[in-house]
């Protein structure tokens, strides 16, 4: 691979970032090369120990969703980070998608619970249309909505609590795929 | 040796390299490249988070041969970094050291 090609290659995986951001970048890599050929080599053997400019975006990338997620935290940025981590290594595979799948599991049931039983109320009303009126189910399901008013801010504080825990563990995880001496 | 296993020393080197000068790029690369098997290239992507996360800044400084270089100075956050992983790093390498030197005389 020649200058240009490498260059081209790294350029074409970093469309995500600002134009500013991948032109900074790339003129590291420029004043590499440039540095490079003045001590003789040629830009082949530069590209060759420079390594795969697939794998050099990669690394970039991750450290860019990761700073964005930190900024602000909406579900799309959460993704994004989450698929750059995964993208640093196949072993992020399992130990990044995982936890995410579960902590989504368990925040989607909280709320659904939660939910479900503020709107007790109403099925006890719409019970009452198709058969006999009862005292017992119109407490009950009066019951159940206070109940469900808690959980549902129970889990507005734990959702929070949780995507700030996670972007932590998705860090920490980022740190230790990068080689992680930082604890 | 294992890649990932490298990178971590990687970020070491450079903090390293950095304490008693101001270096540019592609210096701080050979420097790491001449006593170990690195992919160069990756060097890059640490230094730009490495300065994300301020343990230093840069600044551009005309060079009489070629295009001006862009110079890596360490700040005293960076330098605090430093000593915390040169703790680690010992405490890890006597360990490591230790195990292996019991290991190898039996």
């Amino acid at each position: 691979m020649n200058k240009e090609q490498f260059l081209k290659q790294l350029n074409d995986s970093l469309k995500k970032l600002s134009l500013e951001e991948r032109q900074d970048i790339l003129q590291d890599y420029e004043e590499y090369f440039a540095i490079g050929m003045e001590q003789g080599k040629t830009d082949q053997e530069i590209s060759t120990s420079l390594g795969n400019p697939k794998q050099i975006s990669r690394e970039l990338l991750a450290t860019y969703h990761l700073g964005q997620v930190e900024q602000s935290t909406s579900a799309g940025n959460v993704m994004r980070a989450v698929w750059a981590v995964i993208g640093l290594g196949f072993f992020n595979l399992v130990i990044v998608l995982g936890p995410f799948i579960a902590l989504i599991g368990v925040v989607i049931a909280g709320w659904a619970s939660a939910i479900a039983f503020i709107l007790a109320p109403v099925f006890a009303l719409l019970n009452l249309m198709v058969s006999s009126f009862q005292l017992f189910d119109l407490f009950f399901a009066l019951a159940l909505c206070g109940i469900g008013i808690f959980m549902a801010m129970g889990m507005f504080v734990a959702t929070r609590a949780l995507t700030k825990g996670f972007i932590r563990y998705l860090k920490f995880n980022a740190s230790l795929v990068k080689g992680g001496l930082k604890k | 040796m294992n890649v990932q296993f490298k990178k971590g020393v990687l970020e070491l080197c450079v903090l390293v390299l950095l304490d008693k000068q101001d270096r540019y790029g592609y210096e701080l690369v050979q420097k790491i490249s001449d006593q170990i098997e690195i992919s160069e290239g990756s060097v890059y992507p640490l230094l730009r988070r490495l300065t994300k996360e301020e343990y230093f800044t840069t600044y551009l400084q005309e060079s009489t041969e070629g295009p001006p270089r862009k110079y890596y100075k360490l700040t005293d956050k960076g330098r605090d970094y430093l000593q915390e992983l040169l703790t680690e790093w010992n405490e890890f390498s006597k360990g490591v050291n230790q195990l292996i030197e019991e290991g190898v005389s039996q």
